[in-house]
């Protein structure tokens, strides 16, 4: 019993210094002080055309940034106030490429950065996939849970884009590839899986398509381009896998008499199954049903 | 059809009871029961994965790998029982020449009995068909099984075994499985979840259950009531079935014990 007690402050004490441990958050790395004026929501500057600049970092979101320990200057230069460089969705890809040259080199040569050095900002770049708020200040690591490109996000994180049919029609994509890929298992197992760090191995747009450096699905060097490297791609998962095995993919569109026509007519035919034997049923039950109460409430 | 219409030697007929399901056909019941309700419930939360109980549900089961694995598990039950049930059948039928698995077969009367049915639930007519040893429902139930079966089995196969499958098969196989499959599977079980479980649960004398495929026994009065032909069959009795609301049942004639 007096063991016991004695257990009573130790067990407090843990407790205590797990809330006061627990309690401490992560702070960013900044080590000029950057953020006493630019942690200000109401930060901004307008320039030479009278545009009004936000100049606000949020401090929440980047003291849990992936980037979070490698000070301001890093990216903004030794003298950042003095630096004048253009804006743009290019230019932005090039900063991260100065670190992260093989994903720069890669995603430069992709369809997003192909279009992206032609001056469109459609296309998605770094920050597009690797923050939740499409800000440089807030980089979120891939393995962790919350993040745009964490395996169980990705399909959404495309579908921003690749969902939004007049975006998509300005391309020339009209097969509905967010809502068909949700419809197979490959969709399905990301749906029901868990987030834990074992749910990578399902497939998602990237498996497929490529990375950073994802190819139009017309473009030969495509890993889905034709039934032959659709089936290699289908290979690297389903071992021995081979092109009638790829063939069996609806490539994102729905059967139609022109397109797998036997999957349509099994569409067809199972539904007029399902909805004629199904309507014989419920006539068989109400009609029971109603014969049994009227010969109930008669006795 | 050669039909032998002697008197089964059923046991139990001095008795209570009689006894209508053997052990095998209990046996098969039981295990076709359980395997199908795995099957749903690992099975459904796949064809509506986007719904947020599924993911929940998914998730209570230990993931997706865990519920994979159960529906893999109940499909070689469901199977097996298949196996089991048709083994047991040609034994029956062809060793021991029992009449009762012919007894499954349709007819002419199936058809009539179906429409007499209708009549008498719009109240048309006053009594209801006599049944032989099966009515048209549990005919219905039982040869959908035998429909079902092969589409479920060789469609999940399919799905099982996409790759060993396409190497001799063609692609569209994969896409037209998962259509059979899913399409299949919702028509067996909104009929057995419905049609089923509203006649052996709900309907007159049989709720909360009709036991006797879990115990293989039914009284003699509940016999002679729902299965009148097969009940004057095996007694040899001459009976008039007294119907419980309207009218008097006609004896059944010599043609009808046949």
């Amino acid at each position: 019993m007096k063991k016991l007690i004695l257990a009573l402050p130790l067990g407090l004490a843990v407790v205590a210094s797990l809330l006061f441990l627990g309690s401490s958050s992560a702070k960013a790395e900044d080590e000029n002080g950057c953020l006493t004026c630019h942690g200000n929501p109401g930060f901004t500057k307008t320039d030479g055309s009278g545009r009004v600049i936000s100049l606000y970092v949020n401090k929440e979101l980047v003291n849990v940034a992936a980037h979070r320990f490698i000070d301001c200057t890093t990216c903004h230069g030794d003298s950042p106030h003095n630096s004048n460089s253009p804006l743009t969705k290019l230019s932005l890809a090039e900063k991260c490429g100065q670190c992260h040259k093989y994903e720069y080199t890669q995603h430069i040569n992709s369809v997003h950065g192909q279009q992206l050095k032609q001056g469109n900002s459609d296309v998605a770049t770094c920050v597009d996939c690797h923050s939740s708020t499409q800000n440089p200040h807030n980089i979120i690591r891939v393995l962790e849970y919350n993040a745009p490109a964490f395996k169980k996000n990705i399909s959404q994180t495309c579908a921003r884009c690749h969902d939004d049919p007049e975006l998509m029609a300005n391309y020339g994509v009209v097969e509905k590839v967010y809502e068909s890929y949700m419809r197979s298992f490959h969709g399905k197992a990301i749906k029901l899986g868990t987030y834990e760090v074992t749910q990578i191995d399902q497939a998602t747009c990237t498996n497929c398509h490529g990375v950073h450096d994802i190819k139009s699905a017309g473009d030969p060097t495509s890993p889905v381009a034709g039934v032959d490297s659709l089936a290699q791609t289908c290979e690297s998962c389903h071992k021995g896998a081979g092109t009638e095995f790829a063939k069996g993919f609806l490539g994102h569109k729905e059967a139609s008499p022109d397109h797998v026509a036997p999957v349509y007519y099994a569409e067809k035919f199972f539904s007029a199954l399902l909805v004629t034997v199904l309507s014989v049923g419920a006539v068989i039950v109400v009609s029971s049903g109603v014969r049994y109460g009227i010969n109930r409430w008669r006795d | 059809m050669t039909t032998e219409t002697r008197a089964i030697p059923l046991e139990g007929t001095q008795t209570e009871t009689i006894t209508r399901f053997d052990i095998h056909q209990r046996i098969q019941h039981i295990f076709l029961a359980l395997s199908f309700i795995d099957l749903v419930l690992t099975g459904l939360p796949l064809k509506f994965s986007n719904a947020g109980i599924s993911q929940w549900w998914v998730a209570l089961w230990g993931g997706i790998e865990a519920t994979r694995l159960a529906h893999r598990v109940g499909a070689w039950v469901i199977v097996m029982v298949s196996l089991y049930h048709i083994a047991y059948l040609i034994y029956t039928v062809a060793v021991q020449r029992k009449p009762f698995p012919v007894k499954m077969l349709p007819s002419l009367k199936d058809i009539q009995d179906f429409f007499h049915d209708f009549a008498y639930a719009f109240g048309i007519r006053k009594e209801k068909p006599l049944y032989d040893r099966y009515d048209w429902r549990q005919k219905f139930d039982y040869w959908a099984i035998f429909w079902g079966m092969p589409v479920m089995a060789g469609s999940g196969f399919v799905l099982m075994f996409p790759v060993f499958m396409t190497k001799f098969l063609p692609g569209w196989i994969v896409p037209a499985a998962l259509v059979a499959h899913s399409d299949e599977a919702m028509l067996a079980l909104t009929w057995i979840f419905v049609v089923h479980i509203f006649f052996s649960h709900f309907a007159p004398g049989s709720f909360p259950a009709n036991t006797s495929i879990f115990t293989g026994k039914v009284s003699r009065q509940k016999y002679r009531k729902e299965h009148p032909i097969e009940y004057a069959r095996i007694t040899g009795e001459k009976l008039t079935v007294k119907d419980e609301h309207i009218a008097d049942i006609p004896v059944p004639t010599e043609d009808d014990v046949k």
